[in-house]
Formats: C-alpha cells, sequence, structure tokens
C-alpha cells in the first residue's frame, strides 16, 4: 500500500509547491514506514432500520442519531461499518522516531495519516468488489457532522476491534492505537452524489489556494 | 489440580462461549458477563453440551469480569465471577471436570501505547483473581492477550495473590506477531520466567494457519503447550466462522505431534468441535519436544538469542559520567532515552542500566528509567544495582526477559538477589568475587563461578541464565592479571559452558592510547570465550574489531554482516561542509545538527556561552520562526533547526561543566496532555521548541490529571504551565485544569493548544494565551520570562 505524499505533505501544512528536500524526507519515510507497517481493517455489513430515534444497524445496539446520519443514508438499506488502523507498530516507530528526530516524527506522523485513509479506501475497494451491485456513499466517521462521537463505542464492540484488529476505545472515547479510523459507508441500488468530498462541500472553496491554480488537494 | 499429567496426558479443553451465545441470539457487541445473572440455565446448558462432548476443562464466563468492563453495568466483580464460576460449577457436578476462572484483556492498552499503568493492570487482575479463588475456581487462565506486558501483569497478580494454577494464551497473527510486535520466543521465555504452568495461543486464526506457530512455541519453552484456534476465519459480511468440526481438528492434529498436549477451541467453535476433537485424540500421544538450551533475553519485539558474541553498551552508568550524574539528580530521563537510543543506533544488543548515585532514590528511578527507555528502544535490558529493591521494582516493571547485573559469591548477596532473579525469571552475572574480594588465580575464581552456579540451580534457576563476568582488572596497576583474566574466562567457558561477561575498558585505566590497549585486551579476551563484551558501542574500533572477530570465528556466515557494515563507506570522509563557509547561523537555519556543534564548540573556544546563545543562536533561530510564520518554512524545518539548536545548547553546556559556570535556563515551564487524552506528539513538538530557546521543560506527558498538573507547578514553583488537547472529549479535562491553576494564590500563565482548540475557547476556558502553533509559545515564553 502507498502513502499519498501530496497529503502527507498537506497534513503538514505544507502547500501547493513544497520545497524539495521536505518531499524528498516525506518520500523516504513514506517509503521506511510502508516496508513496516500494512494497515489493519475489518468491516461488515448491516441491514439497516429507520426509526423514531435514528437508524439503526440491525440487531446491535449502535443507533446513527443526528442529520448528518439521515442525510447521509437516506437511499440506503444497508451500510458497511469499517474500522481500519496502523496498530501498536505504528506507535512504537513514532516513538522511537521522536526520541531520534522531531522533524522526522513529524513528517512520519503525518504519513501515517495519509496510509491510515489509503487502508480505508482498500477496505472500501473490497467492499466494492464484494457488493458490485452496489452504489456507495461518501465514507463518513463519528464525529463528523453531528454524528456522535458516542458511537465509537458500539461500533468497536459489534466489530470486535480490539480481538480482530487491536483496537480499543477509551474512556475519553479515542481510538487507541492513535491512528485508527472508524467509518460508516451507505450501501444503495441507485447511483449517490458526492456529499462529504469535493470542492462544493469545501469551507474553503472561495479561498482555496489550489483551486486558484485551477487543481484540486485531493480530499 | 495436579500439573504433572499436563506433560504426558492429554486434556481437553471447553470450546467458544462468546460466538456460541451469539449464535443462540446475543447481539454482537453484547456483554456475555451479564448473562450470569439474565440467563444462568443457558450458560449450564452449554457447559454441559461441552461436558457431554468431552471437556475437561470448563471456563468460567468470566472474560470480560473486570471493573474496567463492568463499569457502568451495576454489577461488581465479586458479584460477576462468583455467579460465572457458581454456573460452571453446577454444570460439572459430580463429573471431575475442572473450573477455570477465565481472564481476558482489560479492554484498555497498556503504558507506553495506551495510558493504564502496568501497576493498576495488576490491580485490576488481582481483584478478579482473588475472587475467582474464593468463588472456588480450580486454576485461572489467562487468555487472548495480545500485549505481553498485560499478561505479565495477569500472572503476576494471580501468582501472588491465589495459589491456583495458571495457564496464559496469547493471540498471534499470522506473521508470528501479536498487535503490539510481540513473537513467539519472547512470549514463551518471557511466561514461562515468570512461573506460568503451561502457555499457548488461542484465537486471531484458524489451525491451520496456528500449527506452524504453535510448533515454533513448543521449540521455545520446557511447558506444557495449549492450542485453542479459531474454526478458521470470520466471513467478513456476516462474521460467521467458516471452519468445520472435520476440518479443525484434521488441521489441529498435527499440533499434537509437535508436542501439544493441551486442546480446546476458541471463537466458532461449539460442542460439537470439542467432540470430533475428543474422538481424534484417543489413544494418541504427543510428540517428543525439545527444549531449548540456549540463553536468551528479550524484548517482547526483541528476542535476543545469545548464540554469538553480543555487546552490551555500557554507557548508562554515572559513573565518571557528570552530565548523566546531573540528569539523574533532577529526574531527567531524555537524557537517559538519549543515551540508549544513541547505543541502540551505533549497533548495541543489550543496555546496562544503571542509574545509581548518591542522593538519588534508585528504588524509584530504576523502574521509571526501564520504561522510559522501553517505551521507545527495543533492545533487552540489563538491570545494574546491588539495591534488591531497586533490582525487584525494575524487574516488575522490565517488558520481556532481563538480565540482572549482578551477584556475587558472597552468600548474603546470593541470598538476596538469587530469589529476584529466580521469580522473575531474569537472566543473572554472576561476578567472580566473594566477601574475601577477588581472588588473584583464575582457577580460585572459577570456584566461585561454580559456587553461584549451583546456589542459581539450587534455586531452579536455568543453567544458560547464569552468565559470568571474571573481572578486567587495570593492567597497569595489577599486570600479571590481565591473562588471569583471560585465562578464568577459558576455563567458565570450557569447563562450565557459561555465557561469560566482561567489562573490557578498564583493562587500560592510566595508560596513554587507552584505544590500542582496549581493542587489542578484547580481541584477546573473545578468543578466550569472551561472548558478552560490555564497553560503549560508540567507539567505533572496538565494534569494528568485534565484527571482524565474527568473521574470523565464523558467526558472521557468508562475512554478510561485515561486508553490511563496511561496504560502501568511503575511508573517512572531509569533516568540512559547506565549502568552509557554513556559519553558526546558517548551520541552525539548516538544521545541521553535527555541524551546528562543531561551529559551537569552536566559537566557544574564544567566546562565552551565553553571548553564543542569545547574539548567534537566538537570532537565527527568530529567523526560522519569521520564515515559519511567513509560510516560507515548514513544521519540520522548525524542528530540525530547533534540533541544531539543541546541539549548540549541549556544546555550551559542556563548556560551562569545564569553567564551572551555571547552566543557561531561561525559565522553567510545565507541559502536558490532559487528562483523556493520549496524543501527545503536538505537545512534544512545544516541547522541542521551547527548550531548544533554552527553557527547561517538566514535561508530565499525557493523560495528566489536573491535581498532578497543580501539584508540580504548586512544589517547582512555575510560572508557565502550556497544555495539550486534541479531542472534543477532552476540553473539559482541559477548563478544569485550568480552573485547578488558577485557585492557586499566584496562578501561573497558561498558554493551551491542540486541534480542537481556538483563541475564542481558550479565552473563555481563562487561560492567558491560545497557541495556534509551536512557534507561538514561544513568543509566549518570551514575555512570560521577559
Amino acid at each position: 500500500m502507498e502513502v499519498d505524499i501530496a497529503e502527507a505533505l498537506r497534513y503538514l501544512g505544507i502547500g501547493h509547491s513544497p520545497p524539495e528536500d521536505l518531499r524528498r524526507q516525506t518520500a523516504e519515510l513514506a517509503r521506511m514506514l510502508t516496508a513496516r507497517v500494512a494497515p489493519r481493517y475489518v468491516c461488515r455489513i448491516f441491514p439497516l432500520e429507520f426509526g423514531e430515534g435514528g437508524i439503526r444497524l440491525a440487531q446491535t445496539e449502535a443507533v446513527l442519531t443526528g442529520r448528518t446520519a439521515h442525510v447521509m443514508l437516506a437511499q440506503c438499506r444497508q451500510a458497511a461499518v469499517l474500522c481500519c488502523t496502523l496498530g501498536a507498530e505504528f506507535e512504537a516507530l513514532l516513538r522511537a522516531r521522536q526520541a531520534r528526530d522531531m522533524a522526522q516524527a513529524a513528517i512520519l506522523d503525518a504519513c501515517g495519516s495519509a496510509l491510515v485513509e489509503a487502508g480505508c479506501d482498500a477496505a472500501q475497494e473490497e467492499l466494492a468488489r464484494r457488493c458490485p451491485q452496489s452504489y456507495f456513499t461518501d465514507r463518513f466517521s463519528p464525529g463528523y457532522g453531528d454524528l456522535p462521537l458516542e458511537l465509537q463505542r458500539p461500533i468497536c464492540a459489534l466489530l470486535d476491534t480490539p480481538r480482530r484488529v487491536g483496537v480499543q476505545v477509551t474512556e475519553h472515547l479515542l481510538l487507541n492505537p492513535g491512528k485508527s479510523v472508524t467509518a460508516i459507508v451507505g450501501l444503495s441500488d441507485q447511483p449517490q452524489a458526492a456529499r462529504i468530498r469535493g470542492c462544493g462541500f469545501c469551507k474553503l472553496n472561495q479561498s482555496c489556494p489550489y483551486r486558484k491554480e485551477g487543481t484540486t488537494c485531493g480530499a | 489440580m495436579e500439573l504433572d499429567c499436563l506433560y504426558k496426558n492429554l486434556i481437553l479443553w471447553d470450546g467458544a462461549m462468546g460466538t456460541v451465545l451469539q449464535q443462540r441470539g446475543l447481539p454482537p457487541g453484547g456483554k456475555p458477563e451479564l448473562l450470569n445473572f439474565t440467563d444462568p440455565g443457558q450458560l449450564r446448558g452449554i457447559f454441559q453440551e461441552y461436558i457431554q462432548a468431552g471437556a475437561q476443562i470448563l471456563c468460567a464466563n468470566t472474560f470480560g469480569a473486570n471493573a474496567l468492563k463492568l463499569a457502568g453495568t451495576g454489577y461488581t466483580v465479586e458479584q460477576v465471577v462468583s455467579a460465572a464460576v457458581s454456573i460452571a460449577k453446577e454444570a460439572a457436578a459430580g463429573t471431575g471436570v475442572k473450573i477455570s476462572l477465565d481472564l481476558g484483556p482489560l479492554g484498555e492498552l497498556l503504558e507506553p501505547l495506551g495510558t493504564l499503568s502496568f501497576e493498576r493492570a495488576y490491580d485490576l487482575f488481582r481483584e478478579v483473581a482473588l475472587a475467582g479463588e474464593r468463588a472456588g475456581a480450580d486454576l485461572v487462565s489467562i487468555e487472548t492477550m495480545t500485549d505481553l506486558y498485560e499478561a505479565k501483569a495477569a500472572l503476576l497478580a494471580v501468582k501472588e495473590n491465589t495459589a491456583l494454577p495458571v495457564f496464559v494464551t496469547m493471540s498471534f497473527e499470522q506473521n508470528g506477531r501479536t498487535f503490539t510486535g510481540c513473537t513467539i520466543p519472547s512470549m514463551a521465555r518471557t511466561l514461562e520466567g515468570l512461573g506460568a504452568d503451561a502457555i499457548g495461543l488461542n484465537c486471531s486464526l484458524g489451525p491451520d494457519l496456528l500449527a506452524p506457530l504453535l510448533e515454533e512455541l513448543c521449540k521455545h519453552t520446557r511447558l506444557p503447550v495449549i492450542a485453542k484456534p479459531n474454526a478458521g476465519l470470520p466471513d467478513p459480511a456476516t462474521g460467521a466462522y467458516g471452519m468445520g468440526p472435520e476440518e479443525f481438528v484434521q488441521a489441529l492434529l498435527p499440533c499434537l505431534e509437535a508436542g501439544v498436549t493441551i486442546f480446546g477451541g476458541c471463537c466458532g467453535t461449539s460442542p460439537e468441535y470439542i467432540r470430533a476433537l475428543a474422538e481424534a485424540l484417543k489413544g494418541k500421544a504427543p510428540g517428543p519436544r525439545t527444549p531449548p538450551a540456549n540463553s536468551f533475553v528479550c524484548s517482547p519485539a526483541h528476542p535476543l538469542p545469545l548464540t554469538g558474541v553480543r555487546v552490551i553498551g555500557e554507557r548508562i552508568n554515572p559513573t565518571g559520567k557528570k552530565r548523566l550524574q546531573q540528569a539523574l539528580l533532577e529526574g531527567d530521563l531524555d537524557y537517559v532515552l538519549d543515551l540508549a537510543v544513541q547505543q541502540e543506533d551505533a549497533g548495541a544488543h543489550i543496555l546496562d542500566v544503571n542509574v545509581g548515585y548518591p542522593g538519588v532514590n534508585e528504588a524509584e528511578l530504576l523502574p521509571r528509567a526501564v520504561k522510559k527507555i522501553q517505551s521507545a528502544v527495543s533492545l533487552p535490558l540489563q538491570l545494574d544495582s546491588s539495591d534488591p529493591a531497586a533490582l525487584e521494582a525494575a524487574l516488575r516493571v522490565y517488558n520481556g526477559k532481563a538480565v540482572v547485573n549482578s551477584v556475587n559469591g558472597d552468600p548474603e548477596v546470593l541470598g538476596r538477589i538469587l530469589p529476584l532473579v529466580k521469580k522473575y525469571g531474569a537472566a543473572v552475572v554472576g561476578l567472580t568475587l566473594d566477601e574475601g574480594g577477588i581472588p588473584q588465580t583464575a582457577r580460585a575464581r572459577l570456584d566461585i563461578a561454580r559456587r553461584i552456579l549451583d546456589a542459581a540451580l539450587e534455586l531452579g534457576i536455568p543453567r544458560e541464565d547464569v552468565w559470568m563476568d571474571c573481572l578486567t582488572l587495570t593492567v597497569s596497576a595489577q599486570q600479571e592479571q590481565a591473562a588471569e583474566t583471560l585465562k578464568a574466562v577459558r576455563l567458565v567457558r570450557e569447563e562450565l559452558g557459561l555465557q561469560t561477561v566482561l567489562g573490557v575498558s578498564n583493562i587500560s585505566f592510566g595508560l596513554p592510547n587507552r584505544p590500542r590497549v582496549t581493542e587489542t585486551f578484547l580481541i584477546q579476551a573473545l578468543e578466550a570465550g569472551l561472548t558478552l563484551p560490555i564497553l560503549n558501542p560508540g567507539l567505533t574500533g572496538l565494534m569494528d574489531a568485534i565484527a571482524a572477530f565474527r568473521v574470523l570465528s565464523g558467526e558472521d556466515a557468508g562475512c554478510r554482516d561485515y561486508v553490511a557494515r563496511f561496504a560502501g563507506t568511503p575511508a573517512a570522509p572531509p569533516a568540512k561542509s559547506g565549502g568552509g563557509l557554513l556559519t553558526l547561523e546558517d548551520a541552525v537555519i539548516r538544521g545541521l545538527k553535527a555541524d551546528a556543534a562543531r561551529l559551537a564548540r569552536e566559537a566557544l573556544e574564544t567566546g562565552d556561552g551565553v553571548a553564543l546563545v542569545e547574539e548567534r543562536l537566538i537570532p537565527a533561530l527568530d529567523t526560522v520562526g519569521a520564515d515559519y510564520e511567513a509560510g516560507r518554512a515548514f513544521l519540520p524545518q522548525l524542528l530540525s533547526a530547533a534540533q541544531a539548536a539543541q546541539a549548540v545548547f549541549e556544546a555550551v553546556r559542556a563548556a560551562l561543566d569545564r569553567t564551572g559556570g551555571a547552566p543557561v535556563k531561561k525559565g522553567r515551564f510545565v507541559i502536558a496532555t490532559v487528562q483523556g487524552d493520549i496524543h501527545d506528539i503536538g505537545k512534544n513538538i512545544v516541547k522541542t521548541i521551547l527548550e531548544n530557546y533554552g527553557y527547561g521543560a517538566i514535561d508530565l506527558g499525557r493523560d495528566v490529571p489536573p491535581e498532578t498538573i497543580l501539584e508540580t507547578v504548586r512544589r517547582e514553583r512555575i510560572s508557565l504551565v502550556g497544555l495539550s488537547a486534541l479531542m472534543t472529549t477532552t476540553l473539559p479535562a482541559m477548563e478544569e485544569t485550568v480552573r485547578l491553576l488558577r485557585t492557586l494564590p499566584s496562578p501561573p500563565v497558561i498558554f493551551v493548544g491542540g486541534a480542537v482548540v481556538t483563541e475564542e475557547y481558550a479565552r473563555h476556558m481563562g487561560a492567558d494565551y491560545y497557541a495556534r502553533d509551536a512557534r507561538a509559545s514561544v513568543d509566549i515564553a518570551r514575555e512570560v520570562f521577559s
């Protein structure tokens, strides 16, 4: 799996024309990272039950409340729930790097963020192979819009993430290891418009330096 | 429970409980422990099915019955454990089937990955273990562990608080590692050393994929081995496990040949699987086992079999090292970690850790140093102290199998230290001296070595865990002793077959051109049979000599390591860079650490340290800072410059040490990631930047309770505090910390930052400053300390 270097640089706050030595360092650390760490993910599909209090993942205690879930899943009968993590290996690598070189550690941290996203993409591609008839919504996560962060707990429980991928939810609803993501993707039998991704949904679309140059950031 | 039978007889455990309950209606994510109250009949029924299938041990339904996981359920550990064990006992009444208390992971990650401390984990497990023994469990099974540290906490908690036999199984991925990176040999040797009665693997994989790992496990332990695989892998869409009972059994049988004697099932198995296993195992005997005999130490991720020359790094020892002495007195473990990192990078295999110095509370500092080093360095450690309390505290928190340095032939010392070595499963270095001093002849040293070995064997410490140090004496003072030491090494090797340890650098003390003598002695000692030289791995000459020796002795097969070490390295590259025009300012701005240090040393030969910092270093850092603010430089460049500045500070510090001046500290600040938050890279970045502007950091780490911050500020009279929070869920903890600090008679200046903090929110919670980035914190510190 590859790290998207431009994405990693963006996480570092480095815009559209990164200094060459930073781009090179980032590419080197990304190479080291992907040689040592592969994202691990677990994904399950649940039928959706639409009710008064929200959308329930069938036969579980997970209820997706709020407007975000309703907008995103309005045309879906099923949703895939996934968790992707870089695991303890990444944390160990990052701690070891922090003890040696904070500058490189900051870059490695950004590469990790990009890699965990790449892992989610891979999980979603696998999902697409498994459900060739379905159309997918954008991926969204607890904490996005008004989807409650509290969902981390039931989602990790029903995916059995501690056993399957080694991810725990802390008392304050943080995922541990740090580079971990949970996400929901709606499955529909009709094509789904982009609702999150793309310039149309971005707060910066009037002032974006990428758009001024006629490109996009790619997120 | 009789344990002898475990080696010869086959024992059959039960299968899964959780997934069977799910098949019978428990929703995914539900808590099986609550069924002990809501549906005991169903549990009893499943146990009876397992007994009828042939199970001889039942796991009580207590996998998640610890205080962390039960929080909010309305039940106590005592209630759940007592109910669960009773249900299993009722089901087994009159059958002779044994009941095992089941201990699963706590549900929160331990330090350094998480924030749950080893000590707290121990307490949580102790509570369950005590309840289990009271409830009448026959044994304890610690299972599905992926963190060796957590398994150790559980194992110690059971062994120190109950009289029950204890089995430990861990979960591995196909690559032979757990989620936390633990290897099979590390698991096997550590848990056996700590006194587990049987060990094995459970969960994560089906028997086909687990079999090779079980075979490997059998080669690394003398203990009975347990196999409890899943019924294959779960279907990604439904979560159902794919392997049927017949296929399961067929895939598991090779493990019997490898010597596994205890069988059962994990996720996806059911009474059917256990029945099929019982039938297949009937009349069969396990294959022969070949127990390991090589010496070994490890951390979880770094197993180190001692099958050749291995270097023990000596630099974490304050004797004669002023900078380290100062760091230890200040409790500055970052410096200790630096020394560890440098030695790992220089090629050491084991690190000696000695923090004993007048004024230092060793029993408190040694375990802290161990935790700090293990957070970022994976090398096995040699715990170096003569204080039994310090050794025990460090052995307790060490993750893996350590070595203790040292005992000697004095019966009193042996009596004090060896029981600790035995209890924690460590290796031990024996010094060949006793209450009468260091014998002058090799033969007499061999006699002491023999006495130490006998004392260790008598306590049940395996022979391969006893290493001998025949003691290097200074050749300029006692010239004839060099030959005696070498002879003693040879005798210990030939007559006792033990690992030999020797600190080599003492030999040349008081002589000119010391490296020449040390290197020659090292080579002689290696030839005499030295396997574990203790030295400074930063001395390239010594490391080169060892690389060459390993070629000549045949240990470095195909000269691979030697070639890798030297091929492609240009002979002595020229030291200058930047065409000789590089200034100190340039070096800092461009983040060239080595050049910055060199140029600082040159400047300090004629100039003053304080002026160097104020007139050259700080302006250079400001240039980078201004570029960063203007978007011309970025975070990694800001940090590189800070690290180059650190090198300049070290040079200034060394110069001041020589001249006896006061260290440059412009003011101290406390920095912490607030309670509940585990993200700390942002906090570490701010710390790096501020430190390299000359401010002194008291870094309290992450997940820091408000009270700890308050207490530190009060005790240390701190006037600046930085707080970081990354999540909306931890902002209340930040607010509470600010509130608490404001109750002080003269509260410190508080700045806050982190992904979710805004200027407005900072003001709202009563912080003095909002730091939008690391650079902004510098301006704040300047204002406060001006």
